[in-house]
């Protein structure tokens, strides 16, 4: 083992500015490994070790399904529930950067060579070959040397790491079963790294129109073509990078397929899977599917295959899915922000009997169940649904006489621009009614003008008149492809899709390994870009966009729309 | 003040850089502190039950009170603050609490109160510690008013603040304490 030695000046100085604390102490030997039967771990089956070891490192869950007991910052008791080791090093292993301290691997592949100061991503092959000759900073990991660094902190140089690191007090087989995890955590690149090849693929379900699909593809086979065009002279930049910075070690070409899916939904999962085995992808890119997103979410998760960004308003809500990242939660978000701006309003007492009529569509189910989900969750009874068959416009007598029945204050009314004679009956001014701006489209302007002050409207974009400035610059790179049908917004999704995938690409370094992808989107800054107002990210945070703002038509016969919220979050 | 984090930043890393020895293995790095006067701004919060809170009301009370700035979905520096803000609990007793905690988000539009409730549940929080969320440009004025404005939630810096509840100053700790160190400074500052 080796003790304590000096470190050149300059290495400590990056260490102290990047937050590591550097003690000196000298290493501890490792104890003698011990003898453990062929195939097991702990006395486990390996893979039932592996999954025990998952739950160690992500939920803080011993074998024996207590707590994992730790000590962080000196004396500070921590349960492993309350944060775990996937809180910091984040899900693939390869850990983050925040506030000034950085937490480093911890995943198979960089556990098992040695770490250095500088190009610490290289192999020792690859240092050999470029005759990068700089002292590791520890060498590889050895179970005992790992065991003991998460017991005391401490690497196998005699470097103490940062007090935030938990110390766990682990039981040597609980110890066995989370260094098996964390040996085979990442350990591999993903399918889809094929030689110097980071392969995607874009999903296109059947109905979507030739020029939807354009709108899509044109920006994403740009964005890939220009990416090729400028890594194709890197030669050694696939390894290095300019000026000491391995950033640029990351770059692979790019390719991506299409998968055209034919048949009704309940078959895409399998056909899903032939292209996947076909042609094994890294990464789904955008995407478009007439309807629900649910089979292609359901393969995603099932497949454990990032979707990034899929153009649809009808995602799949979920507090625990983690391999699709969408935009937002599409119609049920619009739903939520009902909900929420009628809770909030300082006169509150003439919103508590809203009514909701739902259309039978997917659009309507999901703005009536965002709206019901809220409205429970702020504490609010539940309030009367009233159905309304698919594709059947709500007539003028159905309203009148359900305002008549429940004399609401307010009624939803989660259907189309079909409902707008019906509107005639709110006149008398003792009902406000609500409708979704995405599923009135390109008619809400012509929204009845007699109702216009009493009706609000769910608008999750930036009010269209701050709108251009930053719609300006994926119009200009797209030749004015954006406005060929602007009310889609498919190919301003799709810029905004590669301005982040860009970003996510180059933070993924060299690692490529799918959570990893995920981990380092969840990782961004927040993002001002087209449409939303703000898409802001974090560990886990699959909807990018969080709020909505509530509207209302102005008069005349082009009106402008009139904001009567804040960006609704709460 | 942003002299001061500077100052303190690399006077912290002047330390690590001074060699062995000079820190024991377990201690957090040392922090700065600093004693200031703020205005809390008058703006209305919203807490993890979903209720309003007048945030000058709730910290001008005359109660002791400390305050940092998390959010839910954070990997480091928030839940070491957490763990700080829970251990504490634990040590003052079962009993009404005397200290009142509060968190500030720094990401409103992804900390619901929904999301805030399932925080203080994972660090088992007792009553007397609330985290408060509110709208983006409430939150940033909370922020500026206590020097602790970051555009980006990931590089948020690790900021404990006690509220002297004699004088109104507050005492502002930059850096991460040890559970006594902790214990020790709200005893300073009048709060235990």
């Amino acid at each position: 083992m080796s003790g304590w030695r000096s470190i050149p000046f300059l290495s400590r100085l990056l260490a102290g500015a990047c937050g590591l604390l550097l003690l000196a102490a000298p290493a501890v030997a490792a104890p003698p490994a011990k003898p453990k039967a062929p195939g097991t771990v702990a006395g486990l089956p390996a893979d039932k070790a592996l999954a025990l070891g998952e739950r160690m490192y992500r939920l803080g869950i011993l074998p024996s399904g207590e707590s994992m007991p730790s000590v962080v910052n000196g004396d500070v008791p921590v349960e492993g529930t309350a944060f775990s080791c996937s809180s910091c090093h984040l899900r693939g292993g390869l850990g983050s950067w925040e506030g000034g301290i950085v937490t480093l691997p911890t995943n198979g592949a960089r556990l098992a060579i040695p770490r250095y100061w500088k190009f610490p991503n290289l192999s020792p092959e690859e240092r050999r070959e470029l005759k990068l000759q700089n002292p590791a900073a520890r060498p590889a990991y050895t179970d005992e040397t790992l065991a003991h660094l998460l017991r005391t902190g401490r690497d196998p140089s005699g470097y103490d790491m940062h007090s935030v690191m938990p110390r766990y007090h682990l039981s040597d087989p609980d110890m066995a079963i989370l260094i098996h995890y964390l040996r085979n955590l990442s350990a591999r690149h993903s399918p889809g790294v094929v030689g110097d090849t980071l392969r995607f693929a874009t999903v296109i379900a059947p109905g979507v129109s030739e020029d939807d699909q354009q709108a899509m593809l044109v920006p994403l086979n740009n964005y890939v073509a220009r990416h090729n065009q400028f890594s194709a002279g890197f030669g050694n930049r696939m390894y290095l990078g300019v000026g000491g910075n391995e950033m640029s070690g990351a770059y692979r070409k790019l390719a991506l397929s299409v998968w055209r899916l034919t048949g009704p939904p309940e078959t895409w999962e399998a056909q899903l899977d032939a292209f996947l085995a076909k042609e094994p992808a890294f990464a789904l890119l955008g995407g478009l599917a007439p309807g629900d997103w649910k089979p292609i979410h359901a393969f995603c998760e099932r497949a454990q295959l990032p979707c990034l960004f899929p153009i649809t308003d009808l995602p799949v809500v979920s507090d625990s899915d983690w391999y699709t990242q969408y935009f937002s939660r599409g119609y049920y978000q619009e739903g939520q922000a009902a909900a929420r701006y009628l809770h909030g309003l300082e006169d509150s007492a003439p919103a508590r009997k809203p009514v909701q009529v739902v259309q039978d569509s997917p659009e309507g189910k999901a703005l009536a169940q965002g709206f019901r989900d809220t409205w429970a969750e702020l504490g609010q009874t539940a309030v009367p649904e009233i159905p309304l068959p698919e594709g059947k416009p709500l007539a003028l007598a159905t309203l009148e006489e359900l305002l008549a029945r429940e004399k609401p204050s307010t009624v939803l009314l989660w259907t189309g621009a079909s409902a707008f004679p019906a509107l005639a009956a709110l006149t008398n001014g003792a009902t406000g009614a609500f409708l979704s701006a995405r599923l009135l489209g390109s008619q809400l302007t012509s929204l009845p003008e007699p109702v216009r002050t009493q009706v609000w409207i769910t608008y999750p974009y930036r009010e269209p008149n701050l709108e251009p400035k930053h719609s300006l610059y994926a119009d200009t790179l797209l030749g004015g492809l954006t406005q060929r049908h602007p009310e889609t917004r498919i190919s301003t999704r799709t810029y905004a899709l590669v301005q982040i995938l860009r970003q996510a690409l180059m933070d993924m370094d060299r690692h490529f390994y799918r959570d990893n992808l995920l981990d380092r989107i969840g990782m961004q800054r927040d993002q001002i870009l087209p449409d939303y107002l703000r898409l802001s990210f974090g560990p886990g945070q699959r909807y990018a966009s969080k709020g909505c703002f509530i509207m209302q038509v102005g008069p005349g016969p082009s009106p402008s729309l009139i904001r009567k919220s804040e960006w609704v979050i709460h | 003040m942003r002299r001061n984090q500077w100052a303190t930043l690399l006077v912290t890393a002047s330390l690590w850089l001074s060699g062995p020895g000079f820190l024991t293995a377990q201690a957090p790095p040392p922090y700065a502190r600093t004693l200031e006067t703020y205005t809390v701004p008058d703006v209305v919060l919203v807490n993890q039950d979903g209720t309003k809170v007048k945030l000058k009301a709730l910290l001008d009370s005359g109660e002791p009170v400390i305050l940092d700035f998390i959010f839910g979905t954070c990997t480091t520096i928030c839940p070491v603050l957490s763990a700080g803000y829970a251990n504490l609990q634990t040590k003052l007793g079962t009993g009404p609490s005397k200290v009142h905690l509060i968190s500030v988000s720094i990401d409103p539009e992804n900390d619901t109160p929904k999301v805030m409730r399932d925080y203080l549940k994972r660090y088992r929080a007792k009553p007397g510690w609330d985290f408060l969320t509110g709208r983006r440009e409430d939150i940033d004025k909370v922020m500026n008013a206590f020097n602790a404005y970051i555009p980006n939630k990931m590089s948020h810096y690790p900021l404990t603040l006690i509220r002297d509840p004699k004088t109104g100053k507050w005492i502002r700790i930059f850096g991460m304490m040890s559970s006594s160190e902790f214990v020790a400074e709200c005893r300073k500052a009048g709060v235990l």
